[in-house]
């Protein structure tokens, strides 16, 4: 079986450095993988290469059998790969409804579609997405005047609008209080079992990522370190050392 | 502004559509007017060209504002497709003896004129359009004041001296034409806001790369709308050559077109479909009444009205009324962002 997400030997720089080296990482179908590693690892670039908003310098990306290497992003979000950031993206000037009716699935609308106001269907799973995450009572507020917990929600709900069939978290529980983060776990793993959506996180929360995932993926300094269950993960002294030994307070 | 009763008040009265009614009994009432004027006794020749001009005008603000207010793209050189489309009905439509001499009727000239001015648009606008905030807005201006210059050492179009086109003596079907212009552009505009498309183009404005990454062709989008809007502009101006029977290069590309289409959109409302339309007659209205015996402190007064919108009215006339426009100091401020933006999201393929 070939996994939705496949990376090989992906190699990013910037100027003399070198913040991807050779990295390898799938995702399968329907499969929940945390990407951790301490601060400056290289995780977001990751996502930024794998999304393509970044280029790589080598190393190749297939989604879902496709070569997307040299794709444009909005290419990639059509094949059904959508992500959140961890410098928030929202519309601030437009309400949470309108955030979420413009993250829909552009792919096969056409140009009459363009040309249309949102239909009924789609303004029907706003509703129920933003009830799903709790964001229903703001449906109407700008999205600029959310709390960054509610934002973080609302980009998750964005990127649920599309049907995706993977979706990249980019520490999606950062700055969201712990009954919120609660929460949002058990919305991604409804999400995961009934719909069979597949998720890589970057997560500095363990706790989250071991009782999410089947998979952790151990990134440092760019290379991977250390791939496996969470479990034998936490225990793996390489990743014990990176993260409590260099980094000090990196891995709380 | 108060956030107190009063603005509460407004807001009600907004969310409640009212203000969607008056609007519309109004535009219908002045379009009614504006329709009925030249049947008016005490209305000449010399004031229909007057508002003929300032319906020019209006219209290049609102072409302006679909690339600026909505799109969120500065352009600087906007005047260039008006230049381009004025420039191309006077070579069709000349006979002078120092210009090609084709001799063309004026409608498909103007129609071919446009049609250049926005092809020129797609095309340059996929190059200049990959750059973001300042750099944008003075490769735009660069591409104006090269145009120019093209425009002034070329033997087809007359070279520095310019093009005399064909006496023209009927105001009122030309002011008729643009009033009907004017109309339809801003009905057009008003039904874009509502689509699917004109919501992506405020995507693209209040977030690029989030747009884009969320499955948004922004290139396709905002050049789209770019060649759009510069097709409109070298309408306008092709019917103002025909109108003005003379072009040379200064008076065919001037910035002032640029900086009254952005000022008058600023002081009616970025990205609001009413915006450019009052702030554009506002502007000419300020300027004609106004200004014209302040004509040495004209940059001045000009200087002065824009501190005026940014301190007091940085959402525009329209905006304060109109939630979905944006505000003068939200776009400059992504403006200059977007220059200081590293690598990190801007790094596209
Ligand atoms: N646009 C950029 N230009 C230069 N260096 C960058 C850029 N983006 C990231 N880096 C560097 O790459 C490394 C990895 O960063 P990042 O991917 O943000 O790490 P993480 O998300 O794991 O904290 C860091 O050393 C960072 O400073
Ligand atoms: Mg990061």
């Amino acid at each position: 079986m070939t996994a939705l997400l496949e990376a090989r030997g992906v190699v990013k720089r910037f100027g003399g450095l070198t913040a991807l080296d050779r990295v390898d990482i799938t995702v399968g179908e329907g499969e929940m993988v945390g990407l951790i590693g301490p601060n400056g690892s290289g995780k977001t670039t990751l996502f930024d290469c794998l999304s393509r908003v970044s280029s790589v310098d080598a190393g190749s990306i297939t989604f879902d059998g496709i070569d997307i290497t040299r794709h444009r992003p909005h290419q990639v979000a059509r094949l059904g790969m959508s992500r959140t950031f961890q410098v928030i993206r929202v519309y601030r000037d437009l309400t949470v409804s309108e955030n979420m009716e413009l993250s829909i699935q552009w792919e096969g609308l056409g140009v009459p579609g363009l040309f249309t106001k949102a239909d009924p269907g789609t303004r029907r799973k706003v509703e129920s997405l933003l009830e799903f995450l709790l964001l229903a009572p703001l449906a109407n507020e700008r999205a600029g005047v959310l709390s960054g917990g509610q934002r973080r929600l609302l980009e998750i709900g964005m990127a649920l609008m599309s049907e995706p069939r993977l979706v990249l978290l980019d520490e999606a529980t950062s700055g969201v209080n712990p009954t919120l983060v609660v929460e949002i776990a058990d919305r991604l793993r409804e999400v995961n079992r009934t719909a069979g959506v597949a998720f890589l996180l970057v997560e500095h929360n363990v706790r989250f990522v071991a009782d999410l995932c089947q998979r952790v993926v151990v990134l440092d300094q760019g290379a991977k370190l250390a791939e496996g269950p969470p479990r034998r993960i936490m225990e793996d002294p390489a990743v014990v050392e990176a993260y409590f030994g260099a980094e000090g307070e990196g891995g709380k | 502004m108060g956030r107190g009763l009063s603005s509460r008040t407004l807001r009600g009265f907004v969310a409640g559509g009212r203000l969607g009614q008056v609007g519309w009994t109004a535009s219908v009432a002045i379009l009614v007017f504006l329709f009925l004027l030249p049947l008016l006794p005490s209305v000449t020749n010399s004031t229909l060209f007057t508002l003929t001009l300032m319906l020019t005008t209006v219209g290049v603000a609102v072409n302006w504002n679909l690339t600026g207010g909505f799109t969120g793209y500065v352009d600087f050189g906007h005047a260039v497709w008006f230049g381009i489309g004025a420039y191309t009905t006077a070579i069709l439509v000349s006979l002078q003896s120092n210009g090609p001499q084709i001799g063309w009727s004026p409608i498909p000239a103007i129609g071919l004129g446009a049609l250049v001015a926005g092809l020129l648009a797609a095309l340059i606008g996929r190059a200049t359009m990959r750059l973001k905030g300042p750099y944008f807005s003075i490769a735009m201006l660069g591409t104006f004041v090269a145009m120019r210059e093209i425009v002034r050492v070329s033997g087809f179009t007359g070279g520095g001296v310019g093009l005399t086109l064909p006496p023209y003596l009927n105001r009122p079907l030309f002011y008729y034409i643009q009033l009907v212009l004017v109309a339809a552009l801003v009905m057009f505009t008003w039904w874009l806001r509502r689509t699917r498309f004109g919501a992506a183009l405020v995507a693209i404005r209040e977030d690029e790369i989030g747009a884009e990454m969320r499955g948004i062709d922004t290139t396709s989008f905002k050049v789209s709308v770019f060649s759009f809007a510069g097709f409109s502009t070298g309408l306008f101006g092709g019917l103002w050559a025909y109108q003005n029977t003379f072009v040379d290069p200064d008076i065919a590309f001037v910035e002032v077109r640029t900086v009254d289409a952005v000022m008058s959109t600023m002081l009616g409302g970025l990205g609001t479909v009413a915006g450019p339309v009052v702030g554009a007659v506002v502007l000419y209205w300020l300027r004609e009444v106004l200004w014209a015996n302040l004509l040495d402190y004209h940059l001045l007064t000009q200087g002065a009205l824009l501190i005026v919108i940014v301190l007091f009215i940085p959402r525009g006339l329209v905006g304060i009324f109109d939630r979905r426009g944006t505000s003068v100091n939200a776009l400059w401020g992504r403006w200059l962002v977007r220059r200081a933006d590293p690598g990190r999201k801007e790094d596209e393929p």
